[in-house]
């Protein structure tokens, strides 16, 4: 589906825009290389020129044209695949107990992550940043050496992909793809084999394309793994390891009850589950502070006893009688549940397919992905907080049955919604010609939790609002970057 | 799970003689408590017992008495006795099926079926174990080997193979094994099946008793404790009983079959009792 293309912008002055996490573009430093005259470069055009071009197989041509649709985009994919394969909540065992899946050992029962919306959306925000932050540094030293590419330097070289100005070093592919391959490393760690191999193909394939020569993908993967070390830091510290902490609930549950929750929520699944990561909304945001995350709380949901209430849930009611197929279709097609992607994963996917119709770089192809990315992290985090702290019941506490599957939190906000809106929001800023159809897009997927029976029309309608206001300070971020 | 019910195939050796139709309402209660999740034995708690309710309207016509043809249109239900999973209910797949008797030597009588299926109504495919079907259009053909043992007694074989088309599923997206494959075109996996029967004939009044075996060609497997999905390579083998008695123009029928070993399916126990008519045309 995707192909290669030549950047429709080269962004001399990328090195420059301001990075997520990296406080300089050089703080990773990137040795001088040698001049495209010394004898060691000749040798590496030599021996692209005689030893891998002429003996390029097909498999070889096949990676090439594979990677070559985008280095940040290929990576996203696979970082999105995990996601998938890694989506799936704990079975409980004899004793009626969930495990709790183990880092350290990540591929027994269960599978460690339980790659849920929130820990895929912080996994990609973490990838994306990386890369951003990488490319930004890539870029500033790529002008200050102005290396040329192979084939500028050797006329005879043809290159196997549309080629674009930009000097050769540090390689940006496999920047790219070092930077990536630390970070889906640690948030997957069971798969190290997996992801060598595409390191190494995507490594290689900067060779076999003639877009560099060694030293140039050497210099990229160091800065790559460089900045993606400083960006785990960050991802080490953030809160995430205390996300799961079940003690904090018996304080939220009181707490829901003083705020005139007559049935707080309750997990309805058999053996009753712990929730799904009640302390998540601790972790640290990226665009906005703490203090700005609580102010920006959506107000308190319609409690059991307003009419409101009755009327939202009469509603349901009518929907689970007489669902039409359109409605259920929407359902099916958002509801992005158990071995799926999850919500971040398709935002991060219509992000990627924008930025390729769009032919960005690689470099603005992060950028993109980072503001879309810390967006959906932020709206995970801020919906967080809020669904913890109102503990508010799921319409299955009311009688109701789901067409997609019960997620194992509380019901106010709804997370689709607010992930949906969040991304929209931001992708609206980056490609305003497709606003509407972003737009539309978060309001199915809001719309879609209430036609699978699983949230309260006001869950949908606040967290549309709380994703709106979280997107706006990825675009007001982005807008002061340097970019434009 | 796997809850076709090979009842109603047309894998019999019997006909309906020239211008008699057969027609036939059965009801189906298939169900299990136990699946095979890959290859682990398991129960759900937030299932409870999955049980599919069917109505077959079916008609049998004889063409000549060597060549029938078979149609057969399904009512499915199905329900889930704990946890929050919506039932589903709708129209499945009708089927249309031409059965000819063909060479025929010292008790031995080979026969071929063609069949085709495809679903009446629109439901929803990806969303299983509620969903009443996997939605694809199939193409069967079949050899059956019938031999005639002394004082009305039968031996019945037959092999099957069923080529399923691509689905239209809901989402955008799904995991075939390990690949996120970005489409909403499902690959449903082709399928066999294999069965020996032992019965006993006198007229229209039959006893049988079989085994059958049902396999996907290829597909994935239910991931730790995930759901099913329509790629599943499924897999059963199953026993039962099944009897008709029609003394005249009036039958009626029953069948019993159970789930001995499989994977990715249900351990299901189904039931059916249909009630026939003959029509003379």
């Amino acid at each position: 589906m995707f192909e290669a293309y030549a950047p429709s912008k080269i962004d001399v002055n990328g090195g420059s825009w301001k990075t997520f996490i990296l406080t300089s573009p050089t703080d990773v430093s990137v040795s001088i290389p040698y001049l495209t005259t010394d004898a060691k470069y000749l040798k590496e055009i030599d021996s692209l020129k005689s030893v891998v071009i002429p003996k390029l197989t097909t498999a070889q041509k096949e990676a090439v044209k594979f990677w070559g649709a985008g280095s940040v985009l290929r990576w996203n994919e696979i970082g999105r695949e995990l996601a998938a394969r890694y989506n799936l909540a704990p079975a409980s065992n004899a004793a009626g107990v969930y495990p709790v899946p183990d880092p350290a050992n990540p591929l027994a029962d269960p599978k460690y992550p339980f790659a849920n919306p929130l820990y895929t959306a912080r996994a990609l925000a973490y990838l994306s940043i990386a890369q951003y932050d990488a490319l930004v540094s890539a870029w500033k030293y790529k002008y200050q050496y102005n290396r040329k590419a192979p084939y500028e330097v050797d006329a005879s070289i043809k290159p196997l992909l549309p080629v674009s100005s930009v000097p050769s070093y540090p390689s940006e592919d496999a920047l790219v793809a070092q930077a990536s391959y630390v970070i889906l490393l640690a948030m997957f760690p069971g798969e190290g084999p997996f992801l060598r191999e595409k390191l190494t193909e995507a490594k290689n394939a900067c060779i076999w394309s003639a877009i560099n020569v060694g030293s140039d993908v050497d210099a990229g993967a160091a800065l790559g793994a460089g900045v993606a070390a400083k960006v785990m830091a960050r991802a080490k510290t953030d809160g995430m390891s205390a996300a799961n902490n079940q003690v904090l609930v018996p304080g939220m549950i009181e707490r829901s009850k003083a705020l005139g929750f007559v049935n707080p929520w309750m997990s309805q699944e058999s053996p009753a589950r712990p929730p799904m990561l009640p302390n998540y909304g601790s972790v640290s945001t990226l665009n906005f502070d703490r203090k700005t995350l609580e102010s920006i709380r959506p107000a308190i949901p319609f409690l059991e006893i307003s009419a409101e209430f009755k009327k939202e849930l009469a509603e349901l009611q009518e929907i689970q009688k007489n669902q039409t197929r359109e409605q259920a279709a929407i359902a099916n097609f958002w509801a992005d549940g158990p071995g799926s992607y999850t919500p971040p994963g398709h935002w991060h996917r219509y992000a990627c397919e924008a930025g390729a119709a769009a032919k960005y770089s690689e470099l603005r192809m992060a950028r993109l992905l980072a503001y879309v990315g810390s967006a959906l992290m932020d709206a995970g985090i801020a919906c967080w907080e809020t669904k913890y702290y109102y503990y508010s019941p799921r319409p299955q506490q009311f009688g109701l049955k789901t067409s997609v599957g019960l997620p194992n939190f509380p019901s106010y906000t709804s997370g689709h919604s607010t992930f949906s809106y969040a991304a929209a929001t931001v992708l609206s800023s980056f490609f305003p010609e497709k606003s509407a159809s972003f737009y539309d897009k978060a309001q199915e997927a809001s719309d879609s939790r209430v036609y699978g029976l699983i949230h309260f029309r006001i869950d949908c309608l606040m967290g549309g609002k709380h994703g709106r206001v979280i997107g706006d300070f990825a675009v007001k971020r982005a807008n002061a970057d340097g970019a434009d | 799970m796997g809850q076709q019910s090979l009842a109603q195939m047309p894998h019999d050796g019997i006909y309906m003689s020239k211008k008699i139709a057969c027609g036939a309402l059965i009801y189906g209660n298939s169900s299990w408590t136990e699946y095979w999740e890959n290859q682990l034995f398991r129960e759900n708690e937030n299932i409870g017992r999955l049980t599919t309710e069917s109505v077959n309207a079916m008609m049998a016509y004889g063409i000549t008495k060597k060549l029938n043809v078979i149609a057969v249109v399904p009512y499915v239900r199905t329900n889930a006795s704990k946890g929050n999973l919506l039932g589903q209910k709708g129209f499945q797949d009708a089927s249309i099926w031409i059965k000819a008797k063909g060479y025929s030597s010292h008790g031995l009588t080979l026969h071929g079926v063609v069949g085709a299926s495809m679903p009446m109504s629109n439901y929803v495919p990806d969303f299983m174990p509620m969903a009443i079907g996997l939605g694809s259009k199939a193409l069967v053909a079949r050899g059956i080997l019938t031999y005639d043992l002394p004082k009305n007694f039968y031996l019945n074989s037959s092999i099957a193979y069923q080529m399923r088309s691509r689905v239209e599923a809901d989402r955008d997206a799904y995991l075939s094994g390990d690949k996120l494959l970005y489409t909403r075109e499902v690959a449903v996996p082709d399928a066999f099946d294999a069965a020996i029967r032992f019965g006993y004939l006198k007229k229209d009044n039959q006893l049988e008793v079989f085994a059958e075996h049902f396999s996907c060609v290829g597909g994935d497997h239910i991931r730790r404790n995930d759901m099913p999905f329509m790629t599943n390579d499924m897999t059963m083998t199953s026993v039962g009983v099944y009897g008709k008695y029609q003394p005249k123009l009036l039958g009626i029928n029953g069948r019993v079959s159970y789930v001995v070993d499989g994977q990715n399916v249900g351990q299901s126990l189904s039931v059916s009792v249909g009630l026939l008519y003959i029509i003379k045309l």
